[in-house]
């Protein structure tokens, strides 16, 4: 019986080093020796996935350019540098006085932007000619207070795209957050 | 019981998302990322890098690798091209997709990127083929790693090297590699946790267990950390209990925490450590302790004997029989419970459960099942979720899932786009011949022509300083004043009552040539400028003309292509939606089946325990038996 029991235990043992092992590498492969570089099923599904991918990039493409094609295409972007100063909570973009945007953050959106995304919050059509944007800001500011402020910029729009980014920035001097408009060229 | 599972897996999570955060945090030059909130930021410079970036940082990969393809194909991203790739490799790399990263990075390094994304696309290219078994080739890709490598990643590559080096069994070396990166940083535990084993594994078992001891008796910061210690210290008290040092055994497992996932091993061991010492009564403590946990646990099963076991040891025979009978009719219920779990598996309910109750968004590498379904008996199934394997198959089914869902999702709306492209080719059919005649009515011709005569006009006027040609309405309407003054002049000037009429013309007249004289270059420079801007928009309207022109000729070609387009990924769509419905039947099978599997095997030992408390039993009845033939009952 004790010999038995003992038998267990080295089994015990074993899964013991075996759990020490598994430890150091979860993408570890499952035999070192050379395992079939992918099962069937696996290679199959894989093959999918990538043929999935590549067929939405070809949507994606083929609706901007339908929808949204480049001549009268406008897309507004939102960024944050640093944005200590102020917390978002939403933007609004009206665009020759139309509000075509009006969005309200999560907070995994706000850190995302932190970090150096930038949303692309609107993507539309206008006329070539000369346009106005206003955005509203809103959020909390310094000591907590709650904010609301705007920015305008007019442009021109010819028969390129044009991308407009809203930037919000830190003045450490004013200890303020700024709102600022950038129009890419 | 949600807790337990989090711990199992959350290393498996931290690992994956370290790696892939790696991927961009590494993907720009020290100048161009900054700290925010101790993480590292991008400077962006295309701002659709950064929309591809925004939904990266929020792990939406599948948007954030779509978007990026798309703005690839736009070539919208030409301040990150290389960045841009490398972030592609790393998408294509959490979801799998080895060939495709491993296509991405070798372009990388062949097309003669700069040498610091060189190195990390031989670093990633190392880890796909370290995944895949290809351990030659792995170190191979490793050895062309020439610098130093982003911080992050710095230490996955001395770790993956180490685990190259020990998966051909050259400890040494292992070792060796691992000992820096040690030094390094007093947090790279997984490191000297690695360096433990090779330790040992090299036969330098003391020093190897003296680094594991370390480990055991650090204070951990994270509940990650504190679960690799309590692996250190279960490692090391069953390595002493096969090196014959009970004593140092039941040391190293009584560190073991009694909440986490280590806890039923450490107290099976200290039971053992405890028999070993010829103590079973304290054996008891420890296994009494775990009879009253989750049965579904192979510790706990274990326990069940080894209670009976000590009770022997005790000469407690009674309460021993008592015990195995209860430990048998737990196996018993065990067992049945079981099969009732593998039918509820077969019929789906395991899966259904998983998606219900582990939700998410997209595909994604971070992903993973940190509840447990809601069925009968869901403890058997710890284990088996807990399995990377698992997780990875699990993975790829809920893939399949969000993959059928996303082709549906654009089937219908490439439907939509269809009808809205058919709408606009009818407006347009209705809308031709309208514009046709206005743009025959336009008459830019003679707008033109009109141009035409007044630039020579302004030229003239210029050449010959004749302000009289920008005299306004009511200079000009003075002038006809004075032209009649002087034709009455002309006629009557012998009369004696025009005397003085004379001279005030001459004056008046004077006057009016020297304000036309003197408002001349003012005049003609607004002339100038009023004709620069009229021929700029005759100008544009003949680029609208000639725009409307080609869009009467070519807009209905452009139908015709888009048309063909969708129609085109409309076909594959339809392709594509019972490929992934047949491998979704497939994948749900497979995963079914290792989950299946993972029971049948539970029950397979329950059968073992079962025939050896029925031998002991029936030993112990032996016992009885001649323990009554020698006039003695066995004890209490």
């Amino acid at each position: 019986m004790i010999n038995r029991r003992w038998r267990m235990f080295a089994a015990g043992v074993a899964v013991g080093w075996a759990a020490m092992t598994a430890a150091v590498a979860a993408d570890e492969p499952t035999s070192a020796a050379g395992k079939p570089e992918v099962s069937d099923l696996d290679g199959r599904i894989q093959d999918v996935k990538s043929e999935v991918i590549q067929l939405n990039r070809d949507l994606l493409v083929l609706e901007e350019e339908l929808l949204f094609p480049a001549n009268t295409q406008v897309a507004v972007f939102v960024s944050m540098d640093v944005g200590k100063l102020f917390v978002l909570d939403s933007v609004q973009v009206k665009l020759d006085d139309k509000e075509v945007a009006n969005y309200l953050y999560t907070p995994a959106e706000v850190q995302a932007l932190h970090r150096g995304g930038v949303q692309r919050l609107y993507l539309g059509n206008l006329r070539a000619g000369s346009h106005e944007l206003v955005a509203f800001f809103t959020g909390k500011g310094p000591y907590d207070r709650d904010y609301r402020r705007g920015a305008t910029v007019k442009f021109d729009k010819a028969t390129d795209p044009k991308y407009i980014e809203l930037q919000i920035t830190d003045s450490t001097g004013k200890i303020q957050p700024e709102f600022a408009v950038k129009v890419w060229q | 019981m949600r807790t337990f599972l989090r711990e199992a897996l959350g290393r498996l999570a931290g690992g994956a998302a370290l790696a892939l955060a790696a991927v961009v945090a590494g993907g720009s030059a020290p100048a161009a990322a900054a700290e925010v909130d101790g993480q590292e930021r991008h400077v962006v410079r295309d701002p659709h890098f950064g929309d591809s970036l925004f939904y990266f940082y929020q792990q939406r990969y599948f948007t954030s690798l779509t978007n990026l393809m798309a703005s690839q194909q736009f070539g919208r991203v030409a301040h990150h091209v290389d960045e841009a790739e490398v972030l592609r490799g790393g998408l294509y790399l959490s979801y799998g997709l080895h060939r495709e990263a491993a296509e991405i990075f070798t372009r990388l390094i062949e097309q003669g990127a700069p040498p610091a994304v060189r190195d990390r696309a031989w670093y990633y290219l190392a880890k796909i083929r370290y995944q895949r078994g290809l351990l030659a080739q792995a170190e191979e890709a490793l050895g062309r790693i020439k610098g130093p490598l982003p911080p992050d990643l710095q230490e996955d590559r001395g770790l993956l090297q180490a685990n190259l080096l020990m998966a051909r069994g050259d400890y040494a070396a292992a070792a060796e590699v691992l000992q820096p990166l040690v030094a390094a940083g007093k947090d790279a535990l997984y490191a000297r946790y690695n360096l433990g084993v090779a330790w040992i594994k090299s036969g330098n078992v003391p020093r190897g267990s003296e680094m594991l001891d370390e480990i055991g008796v650090l204070p951990a910061t994270s509940e990650e950390f504190r679960s690799l210690g309590d692996k250190a210290n279960v490692a090391l008290g069953f390595a002493a209990l096969q090196n014959k040092d009970p004593e140092r055994a039941r040391v190293y497992l009584e560190r073991v925490r009694l909440s986490g996932m280590m806890a039923n091993k450490a107290l099976l061991g200290f039971g053992w450590a405890a028999d070993a010492l010829g103590r079973p009564k304290d054996a008891l403590v420890p296994w009494t302790e775990l009879t009253g946990r989750d049965a579904s646990d192979a510790a706990v099963l274990e326990a069940k004997l080894a209670v009976p076991y000590a009770l022997g040891e005790l000469e407690a025979y009674s309460q021993a029989l008592d015990e195995y009978r209860g430990a048998i009719q737990t196996f018993d219920h065990e067992s049945a419970s079981l099969d009732e779990s593998i039918a509820a598996i077969r019929a789906g309910k395991l899966l259904e459960d998983l998606l219900a109750s582990n939700p998410g968004e997209e595909m994604g590498w971070f992903w993973n099942i940190d509840r447990l379904p809601q069925m009968p008996h869901a403890g058997h199934l710890v284990e088996v979720l807990a399995l990377h394997q698992f997780q990875e198959e699990f993975k790829n089914y809920r893939d399949l899932q969000f993959l059928a869902k996303n082709l549906r999702d654009w089937a219908g709306n490439l439907g939509i786009i269809e009808d809205m492209l058919a709408n606009r080719r009818q407006a347009f059919a209705e809308r031709l011949p309208q514009v046709q005649v206005m743009a025959r009515n336009t008459g830019i011709g003679k707008l033109e022509k009109q141009r035409d005569e007044l630039a020579a006009e302004l030229a003239r006027a210029q050449e010959q300083s004749d302000g009289v040609v920008f005299a306004d309405a009511k200079e000009r309407a003075l002038r006809v004043r004075l032209e009649r003054v002087r034709a009455t002049l002309e006629r009557d000037g012998a009369d004696p009552q025009l005397t003085g009429a004379s001279e005030r013309y001459r004056r008046v007249a004077g006057a009016m040539s020297w304000q036309l004289a003197q408002q001349f270059p003012v005049r003609l420079w607004d002339a100038k400028k009023d004709f620069r801007q009229l021929a700029l928009e005759l100008e544009r309207a003949r680029a609208r003309d000639a725009d409307l022109a080609r869009a009467q000729r070519e807009e209905p070609a452009h139908f015709d292509q888009f048309a063909a387009r969708i129609a085109a990924l409309q076909l594959r769509i339809q392709a594509l939606i019972p490929r992934v419905t047949a491998l979704l039947e497939l994948q749900r099978e497979a995963v079914q089946e290792m989950a299946v599997a993972e029971l049948e095997a539970q029950k397979e030992r329950l059968t073992v325990y079962t025939i050896q408390a029925r031998f002991a039993v029936a030993q112990i009845y032996d016992r009885a038996g001649l323990a009554k033939e020698s006039g003695h009952a066995p004890g209490p």
